[in-house]
């Protein structure tokens, strides 16, 4: 009678060890994803009662400019700062990988301080840093003579998202680096010596075996900042709040605005909704090319 | 062997910690019961608000406690936008806490809207005739009254009356007052200012404008971004002419490009590069106390100007807060009296206007502390310029939309400053959007 009573709680001891985490999930996320999914088929100011109006949302976001303007300065910002960030990034962890490098825990440390820092007061010391008329930066360029007048920073479109930019690259950087410097970690010693003996340079090696060997790691970060790039939401708030001409405009900043400044939480929910959909759309893209790599 | 030490050393701290906490929510209801002083039950009533409004509250919560032994007042301050933000979220879920919130007048039309706050009609009625009458437009709904006013920040003008001298300019208020009627007045002394001394005449930004100077330009003359009628006004002519002012002013680089009441542009004042500031009474600790303290007796104040000599009102509001209470509030009743006693006294109210600078929506004409002379503004009794704004401010309102109006009107500037587009087409394109977004005509 023993035997079958075990097997009983074989069966179902598995189900209760890892049941904590889904009623979790299904507490905090998998019921508020199905709500914002059914606020966004109403029109709601927060409060009062909710008035379905079907797709209605849906069909003025597809028509609302700001939204496809959000969807390109996120593409945009990313575009400014990942490439850089990646490969600034891979060589910095390969200096931090090498054998002749003193102080390398002293360098990681201080390149990965920036991502724990808070990001507020980080903001705030950029505003000062980048302030047009008495910024530092500006003062700078403009002593060594780089520049006649100063750089609207965070006032003209481009320097803005440039500048949202660069605050991100300065935040992600050492992270990043990290990750990929595990990746380098991986790489078997004898691949550098065997190509040493083969009379490779440093260069050479960099380009023909560090670089394909951290492949696979280069796009999970790229699957991570892209995921955070359209999710951007602290820096430009801080920085810029979205503007100039809504040019640093994230589909996050966005949802905030009209959710707890304009109070059109149904359109807001909208917003998320295919903010979901486009973030898995993206992720499931570039999952496949991680794969394909395997 | 250190390991295991180290393992218990642990085990007792834990143990300790487990201990203590059993003992301090054991202790928490024995406190509880015991009974309060009076015999009454004490009352906590929760605040929210945020540092400068509660500066003033704080003066006045020593006679409350006097008279209000029963009543305890927690305050939890907050960023005003936070605020906002965070209500919705309690009131949409039927929090009881937060009893009250301060609401500045720019939001309360937008709170009132979702129906979160209790309606006090029957309990503001005997100071309908006591509050300055443009406070209530906002905090009504549907002839009910959901808000009872605090302050006003009466729009006048300040200037610096070393750098008007140097441009040959009046330097007396009455002068000045004299000398500078209208707009175009000032954009003549603006040209002055700038030939002979360099500085600005104003600080506002091209391109991440506060829209504070527009607004007050729109609201003496009783225009706004919605006319009576709510329905959308920002391309209509009287508007445009505003507009195109300002942008002129822009053009002519008369203006510190630097948004209004940020660090940039205070920075600005502290150096002596902005001559003058139309702005809310409020700004005159901004001047004294936070950008400026070094420069006593520089500053004067004055009427602002008008748009023609003949307009009826020359005043404007910019600002202003008010105290509501949470619609599922337990003690209404004491919240109340609270407000009652901060807002409803003159008493308490002068002492906030004397103490913490916020100028009473309450109409205190007749008040000696009007004439108490400011020793940082060449001991002018700047509050009499204040109340004299006051009295002849348009009764408007700042309307349910207002702050996505705000909002849209900063990117009116950057397009005709960044993209050169034309005036007329900017105002146009904003008027639509705002028809849209508002489902408003």
């Amino acid at each position: 009678m023993k035997a079958p009573k075990w097997n009983k709680q074989m069966l179902v001891a598995p189900y209760i060890y890892i049941s904590p985490y889904f009623i979790l999930f299904f507490i905090f996320s998998l019921y508020p994803i199905l709500y914002s999914i059914y606020i966004s088929l109403t029109d709601w100011n927060g409060s009062g009662e909710k008035v379905f109006i079907g797709f209605d949302n849906y069909m003025q976001l597809f028509s609302d400019n700001d939204f496809w303007l959000s969807l390109w300065n996120s593409a945009l910002i990313f575009l400014m700062y990942v490439p850089l960030m990646l490969f600034v990034g891979l060589i910095l962890a390969s200096i931090l990988n090498s054998n002749w490098m003193v102080g390398k825990g002293f360098f990681r440390m201080a390149l990965f301080v920036p991502n724990f820092v808070s990001v507020v007061a980080v903001s705030f010391v950029f505003i000062l840093l980048l302030n047009t008329q008495d910024g530092l930066i500006n003062s700078v360029l403009r002593n060594i003579g780089l520049i006649d007048n100063p750089i609207p920073w965070l006032e003209s479109p481009w320097w803005a998202r440039l500048s949202v930019a660069m605050m991100v690259l300065y935040r992600w950087l050492g992270y990043n680096m990290l990750l990929l410097l595990t990746g380098l970690q991986n790489i078997s010693k004898d691949l550098y010596e065997a190509a040493y003996v083969d009379g490779a340079t440093k260069i050479k090696s960099f380009f023909y075996i560090t670089i394909p060997l951290v492949k696979k790691m280069l796009l999970f970060c790229t699957v991570l900042s892209t995921i955070g790039t359209f999710s951007l939401f602290t820096e430009p708030y801080i920085l810029t709040q979205g503007g100039p001409l809504n040019s640093t405009l994230t589909p996050v900043l966005m949802l905030y605005r009209e959710s707890f400044q304009n109070f059109n939480f149904g359109y807001a929910s909208s917003i998320a909704v295919c903010f979901f959909v486009l973030m898995m759309v993206i992720s499931l893209v570039q999952m496949r090319i991680f794969d394909e790599k395997e | 062997m250190r390991k295991k030490r180290v393992l218990y050393v642990l085990i007792t701290c834990l143990l300790v910690s487990l201990l203590t906490a059993a003992c301090s929510s054991g202790d928490k209801p024995a406190e509880s019961q015991s009974p309060g002083e009076s015999g009454d039950e004490k009352v906590k009533l929760v605040v929210w608000i945020w540092e400068t409004a509660k500066d003033g509250l704080d003066l006045n919560m020593d006679a409350f406690k006097a008279k209000y032994p029963n009543i305890e007042i927690e305050f939890q301050t907050m960023k005003s936008t936070d605020l906002y933000s965070k209500y919705l979220i309690s009131s949409s879920t039927g929090d009881a806490v937060p009893d009250i919130i301060t609401v500045e007048s720019t939001n309360l039309s937008q709170i009132v809207q979702i129906d979160a706050l209790l309606d006090i009609t029957d309990r503001v009625a005997p100071y309908k005739d006591k509050m300055s009458a443009y406070k209530w437009e906002d905090a009504t709904k549907d002839d009910k009254v959901y808000a009872m006013p605090w302050d006003s920040g009466p729009v006048v003008m300040f200037y610096r009356n070393d750098l008007f001298a140097q441009a040959g300019l009046p330097t007396d208020p009455e002068e000045v007052a004299q000398k500078i009627q209208t707009w175009d007045d000032y954009y003549e002394a603006a040209k002055l200012v700038k030939e002979k001394t360099g500085a600005m005449m104003y600080g506002d930004s091209k391109t991440n404008s506060s829209n504070r100077m527009f607004e007050s330009m729109m609201w003496q003359r009783g225009l706004w971004y919605f006319d009576g009628d709510g329905n959308v006004a920002v391309d209509t002519p009287e508007i445009k002419e505003i507009a195109d002012y300002l942008i002129k002013m822009q053009n002519e680089g008369l203006v510190y490009d630097a948004r209004a009441n940020t660090d940039p542009w205070g920075n600005a004042i502290r150096d002596g590069q902005i001559a003058t500031v139309v702005g809310g009474s409020w700004h005159d600790a901004i001047i004294e106390n936070q950008y400026s303290p070094a420069d006593k007796g520089k500053w004067s104040v004055t009427m602002m100007p008008k748009w023609s000599k003949d307009d009826k009102y020359s005043g404007a509001n910019q600002g202003g807060a008010n105290l509501a209470i949470n619609k599922n509030s337990k003690h209404p009743e004491e919240a109340w009296q609270f407000i009652e006693f901060m807002l409803g006294s003159e008493e308490s109210q002068i002492k906030m206007m004397t103490g913490a600078g916020l100028f009473p929506a309450m109409l205190v004409d007749d008040n000696a502390s009007l004439e108490e002379p400011s020793e940082y503004f060449n001991n002018e009794p700047i509050r009499k310029v204040y109340a004299q704004s006051l009295a002849n401010t348009y009764p408007l309102a700042y309307t349910s939309d207002f702050p996505m109006a705000n909002k849209l009107m900063t990117d009116v500037w950057a397009e005709v400053f960044l993209n050169k587009v034309s005036s007329d087409k900017a105002l146009k394109d904003m008027a639509d959007e705002l028809r849209s977004k508002t489902k408003r005509n």
